[in-house]
Order: structure tokens, then C-alpha cells, then sequence
């Protein structure tokens, strides 16, 4: 998996993922996630318009982000998930936490 | 029209990516079988598979032989892992995690709520998973 960090406003951070979302990749998202709280942006976009799947371990990553991110103070948000992310979000409910956004710019407004 | 498939080697994360590769044959070969059947199916294939790595013992050195067919009216695959551990099945049938926000123990539930069917045996040192996606009628193409 590809992943790319960026600051998108101030005080939110984009992390942008590419390939798949999975029991290898999962700890370096939350990492990456851990990394842009840290450093001041508690505001969280995950971009996973090109992440082709996603299983449990990548899903607990996101959720274990979005803990985090409420821990100070802010949120997590996700963007362009495809069918895939989008039936293991529903099945498991976690849609209603994660609400998927059809777009980053969409995602990154109005926190 | 039928197809059959058949990989082995040892449950390691680097199978995850094999597996795929496998089933993406599959959905080059059947390009009518429905896609989203395929992909949940795909979905639970790696989810017991990655339990395996995950669980099973001695780790990083199960071996595992998978085998898929494509059937008209389903996909159903096997997978055999000679394995020390017999998996933790305490999330089936049908039960979530109690905590809406848990990091983990997703996995097998999962796997069941994307499959019609989903079974466990254990035979010596084998756990055996069945798991079964069944087709619509326009599936019997490839």
C-alpha cells in the first residue's frame, strides 16, 4: 500500500492511501493517523479513493484513528470509499461513525 | 461452467496478496459471475485466511492448501491449514463485538455476515473452513 501525509487546513491533516488496506498495511495507517494528532491536527481526512479493499485489521485502524482523534479533541473522516469499503463499513455498522464521504474537499469542511 | 483452483504454501501476510491475485483470476475467467457476490466473497476469503496468520500456531510456519471452485449457482472454497491452534469461534454465529468502537475481533463475524455460509471442522491437525457464496442466476457464465 502507498500512503501519503499532508497538512490540508489548519489544524487537519489528509492521510491519502493507495493499493490495499490490510493486516500489513493496517499499522502504518494508524501511525500515520497517531503522527498528524501529535503534531497539532486532530482533524483527520482519510482519502481512500484508491485503496481497492479493505479487511477488519484496516477497518480497526480507522476506528482506532478516530478514537484517537476525538481523545483530542477532533475527528476522523473518510472520502471516496469504493463498493468494497463501503459493504464492510455498512455490515459492520461503523458507516454510522465513519460516515463516508463522497470526496475529500467534502470531507475537509465544515468540522 | 465450472472452474477449480487450488494454492498452497505457508500462512504468512505475503499469502494475503496471493490470494488475491488468485481470485482476480477468477474474475478475469468468469466475468459474469456477479461482482459483488465475488467481492464479498473475496472479502471473507481473506478475513478467515488473515485469521490464520494471525492465530494460527506455530506462527509463520502453518501450512494451508486453498482450493475454490466456481459453480453456476455458487463460489465455495476450502480452506485446510495444518494448524495447533483451533480458532477462537466465540464471534460466531452473528455476534458484533459488544464495544461499537472495538480495534479488533471483527474478523470471522465478518467473513459470516459476507457468506451464506461458513463452516469450521477440525479433523487431526487440520481446521478445515468451508465457506460459500452463492450466485444468481446470470452467474454461469466463464
Amino acid at each position: 500500500m502507498d500512503m501519503d501525509t499532508r497538512e490540508l487546513a489548519d489544524g487537519v491533516g489528509l492521510v491519502t492511501l493507495a493499493g490495499r488496506l490490510n493486516m500489513v498495511s493496517a499499522p502504518a495507517l494508524k501511525a500515520a493517523i497517531d503522527e498528524l494528532i501529535g503534531a497539532g491536527r486532530p482533524r483527520v481526512v482519510v482519502d481512500l479513493s484508491g485503496v481497492s479493499f479493505m479487511d477488519s485489521s484496516g477497518l480497526g485502524a480507522l476506528v482506532a484513528g478516530l478514537k484517537r482523534a476525538r481523545q483530542a479533541q477532533g475527528d476522523l473522516r473518510i472520502a471516496g470509499a469504493n463498493e468494497q469499503v463501503l459493504t464492510v463499513l455498512r455490515l459492520t455498522n461503523l458507516d454510522r461513525v465513519l460516515r463516508p464521504r463522497d470526496t475529500v474537499e467534502e470531507a475537509g469542511r465544515d468540522w | 461452467m465450472t472452474g477449480e483452483y487450488r494454492m498452497d504454501g505457508l500462512a504468512v501476510p505475503e499469502s494475503l496478496d496471493q490470494l488475491h491475485d488468485l481470485l482476480e483470476t477468477v474474475r478475469e475467467q468468469f466475468p459474469d459471475v456477479d461482482e459483488t457476490a465475488l467481492m464479498m466473497f473475496e472479502t471473507a476469503v481473506i478475513e478467515i485466511h488473515g485469521n490464520v496468520i494471525r492465530h494460527g500456531r506455530p506462527k509463520g510456519k502453518v501450512a494451508y492448501e486453498f482450493r475454490l471452485a466456481v459453480h453456476g449457482d455458487r463460489l465455495e472454497a476450502h480452506l485446510t491449514t495444518d494448524d495447533e491452534a483451533v480458532p477462537d469461534l466465540s464471534h460466531l454465529p452473528g455476534r458484533e463485538p459488544s464495544d461499537p468502537l472495538a480495534e479488533s475481533g471483527r474478523g470471522l463475524w465478518l467473513a459470516d455476515a459476507m457468506l451464506d455460509e461458513l463452516q469450521y471442522s477440525r479433523s487431526g491437525h487440520h481446521n478445515i473452513w468451508t465457506m460459500v457464496k452463492l450466485l444468481g442466476s446470470e452467474a454461469a457464465g466463464g
